[in-house]
């Protein structure tokens, strides 16, 4: 990994990116770059799962959510600092996955697609009832905690930078499991899983392992996200809408790839952006969306960058 | 052939995304003209033209998704105030300079991370020097975060959750009357017309506002008498109620009080209607003040809601004179003309809250004599008013900015006589407009 060319090129990209905010001061730029990481580390990790190893969960937003819980009950009734709340409540969400994996991992295709709704559902239901949660009324943080991180202007930009590095390193696992024999593996069961257990892919446990580790990245974005939001609810924590969002935004740039999910996830809320604040269409800018991504997933349903690699296979050695 | 058609496909799906890449803001609309005015003459420093400064009032409006119909009057109350304002020559400071505001808004699609992203951005690039929440409690409390940490000052309308004004902002003023006092009258309404009810049914929206507003009017109820025989949440977006009916009846309660918002609480109600739900009272939040509630016909007959507002609100020059406050902006009637003119139809309170929020700032930017944050903040410290909307004061201690001036009504839906679905006030008694329909004929 660290010898390919490909990978300090991406890792470049991003970087100089993520840090156009930081170097202009831009507080605008910051809060947009702030979704698009965000998007592009739930789209990244989804794709762990979905584009390696072919299985479609419909839940990926239940981690987020739950991670943003978890993350949030530390840092409001227990005091802990944002560091040490974020790491947990990563831990706590691949933990979760890795339990539920080896029972709904058994289940292939569609039925696990649906089992992955069911979860998300029940989550959410369980949250919104569930009184050290706050329940349905949610939680919220005093502004004064912000004070701990030297006021809330400095608050943002530290979650910003913890949001940066995460990006960065969820792409990097990313990079690592798609050139690892973990990956091969996934990659195989993604084939044929029959013929892969045949083969000896340990299909199980490969399985549960990269649904923990797909897991384990949305959960530490909650906590950044909601830390910055202030206030946590059951309806905005499990949103079923984001979890197809990030779907789209995986097909969109292109399964199985590394760059798809960036690529899908910058697109996607850029044009969402531009559509919504621009004076032309922001009355029609859901209908525009829809019918360009139609146009897409009809025409080139490999993806953006799937259909690069098969158009031009010189590029295929640097966009992976 | 198939093969063009895909590749024109691309090269259209790529030029159209091309097209919307670039991450340009859109142009702003006026500029702020005070520097810019050429003198006329250097001669004229005897007469100083007088100054007119241009000020930006940003905001997000739910234009999609769950909230566009109650975000849509309060808008249309907020742009009512803005042509009021410009017909009246905007607002005059006290050194001669006139204040003209220019409204800038975007589409929030009713969810948080939009309403972050389009609060900074009106902050930081459209240069907005005061705002209005969006509508919702959820969606404002994440627009009162942003805007307490630029240091913005943020009049929150169509947001009625108390907790938000218990976390210690500074620049957050609440024009609406808190939730933890939404229901509370609909139950002493059911004390006065009815000793004999005891047995109160609580069926809400398992969400943030109204669950506010029923953890405040359980304990409320049982202060004045009444057993809560159920108390149960319902998921956003029900549109099925069959299994709560079926409880309700089971508990036998003699008044139902509740709902949610626009969407479930009218399916509740058409649906309690429809299964002939013998109850004496039926009090929704919500629903039953947003005009469109005529729509359900006879279902909507005899439901109560409490109201922030109503066109047969009893507030008045000659009422503030009674209480001792300063009168300010137009009458109640010229208030209901005023909108029925425009839009065609009687407003409710989400359109007068929206007309108000404008209301109050004026009103604080001719206190302060200046668009300085500080001194508007102060003045707004300060204020205790009597407007077309009720009366006006803010809490400045420990749940700063928090409304306490201002009083709920409660409307009832009734037929007139010639049959058309109507919604006079039935309580408090003192601005009652109507007999109270009770019990309901079911």
């Amino acid at each position: 990994m660290w010898r390919s060319g490909s990978w300090w090129l991406t890792l470049a990209l991003l970087l100089g990116a993520g840090l156009s905010p930081v170097i202009t001061g831009s507080a605008t730029l910051r809060e947009d770059m702030f979704l698009i990481l965000m998007l592009i580390t739930l789209a990244s990790s989804l794709n762990i799962l979905l584009g390696y190893t072919g299985y479609v969960n419909f839940g990926h937003i239940v981690f987020f959510g739950l991670g943003g819980y978890i993350g949030f009950y530390l840092m409001h009734r227990h005091g802990w600092s944002l560091w040490p709340a974020t790491v947990a409540a990563g831990l706590a969400t691949a933990a979760l996955a890795f339990a539920l994996g080896m029972i709904i991992l058994r289940l292939r295709g569609a039925y696990f697609a649906l089992a992955t709704i069911g979860i998300n559902e029940a989550v959410r239901a369980f949250v919104a009832n569930f009184e050290p949660f706050g329940g349905a009324t949610g939680m919220s943080l005093n502004f004064a905690v912000y004070q701990a991180y030297g006021g809330a202007a400095r608050a943002l930009w530290l979650a910003y930078g913890a949001l940066l590095a995460l990006a960065l390193i969820t792409v990097g696992i990313s990079f690592a499991v798609k050139h690892s024999k973990f990956g091969l593996g996934l990659m195989a069961i993604r084939e044929d899983e029959d013929a892969a257990l045949v083969l000896g892919v340990r299909g199980p446990q490969v399985k549960t392992l990269a649904y923990a580790l797909s897991a384990l990245f949305p959960g530490m974005v909650g906590v950044l996200f909601f830390f910055k939001n202030g206030n946590i609810e059951p309806g905005d924590a499990f949103r079923l809408h984001l979890s197809i969002e990030t779907l789209v935004m995986v097909m969109l740039g292109g399964q199985g790839t590394v760059w798809g999910p960036i690529l899908g996830a910058a697109l996607y809320e850029r044009l969402r952006g531009y559509l919504l604040t621009s004076p032309l269409f922001k009355n029609l800018h859901l209908a525009f969306a829809g019918a360009l991504l139609l146009m897409i997933i009809l025409f080139v349903p490999a993806g953006f960058i799937g259909w690069l690699r098969a158009r031009f296979p010189v590029v295929r050695r640097v966009v992976v | 052939m198939g093969r063009w058609m895909k590749i024109s496909g691309i090269l259209v799906a790529l030029a159209v995304l091309a097209a919307c890449a670039p991450p340009t803001p859109p142009a702003p609309t006026a500029t702020p003209m005070a520097p810019a005015q050429p003198q006329p003459s250097p001669t004229a420093a005897a007469s100083p033209a007088p100054a007119v400064k241009t000020i930006v009032l940003g905001f997000t409006a739910s234009q999609t998704g769950k909230l566009t119909k109650e975000s849509k009057e309060q808008v249309q109350g907020l742009q009512l105030w803005l042509e009021d304002l410009k017909r009246a020559g905007g607002i005059r400071l006290p050194d001669g300079t006139t204040i003209q505001v220019e409204l800038k808004f975007y589409d929030d699609e009713s969810t948080k991370e939009r309403v972050q992203q389009l609060y900074v951005k009106l902050i930081t690039e459209d240069k907005a020097d005061f705002l209005i929440s969006p509508y919702s409690s959820g969606l404002a409390d994440a627009a009162a975060v942003i805007a307490e940490q630029y240091g913005k000052l943020m009049i929150t309308t169509g947001a009625a959750s108390d907790s938000t004004y218990e976390k210690g902002y500074q620049h957050i003023f609440q024009i609406y009357t808190p939730s933890s006092r939404y229901l509370t009258g609909a139950i002493d309404f059911l004390k006065k017309m009815d000793p004999n009810a005891k047995r109160i049914a609580i069926v809400y929206e398992n969400e943030k506002f109204s669950t506010d507003v029923v953890k405040a009017a359980k304990p409320y109820a049982e202060s004045q008498g009444f057993e809560v025989v159920l108390f149960e949440g319902y998921e956003t977006g029900t549109t099925d109620f069959g299994p709560f009916i079926n409880k309700i009846v089971a508990a036998n309660p003699d008044a139902i009080i509740g709902g949610g918002h626009f969407q479930d609480g009218s399916t509740l109600a058409k649906q309690l209607f429809e299964k002939k739900v013998p109850v004496k009272m039926i009090a929704l939040l919500v629903a039953p003040a947003v005009p469109e509630f005529a729509q359900l016909g006879d279902a909507a007959v005899g439901v109560i809601g409490p109201s922030q507002w109503e066109p047969g609100a009893k507030y008045s020059p000659d009422t503030a004179r009674a209480a001792g406050l300063p009168w300010y902006g137009p009458t109640v009637e010229e208030f209901v003309k005023a909108y029925k003119d425009k839009y065609g139809y009687e407003p409710g309170y989400h359109a007068a809250g929206g007309y108000a929020a404008g209301l109050v700032l004026q009103k604080a930017i001719e206190d302060a004599g200046s668009i300085e944050t500080a001194k508007v903040k102060a003045a707004l410290e300060k204020m205790d008013i009597m407007t077309f909307y009720g009366r006006i004061k803010f809490d400045t201690e420990k749940a700063h900015g928090k409304q306490i001036g201002h009083e709920m009504v409660y409307l009832q839906w009734q037929k007139d006589a010639s049959g058309n679905l109507v919604r006079p006030i039935v309580w408090p008694e003192a601005a009652q407009a109507a007999k109270p329909l009770y019990p309901l004929s079911r």
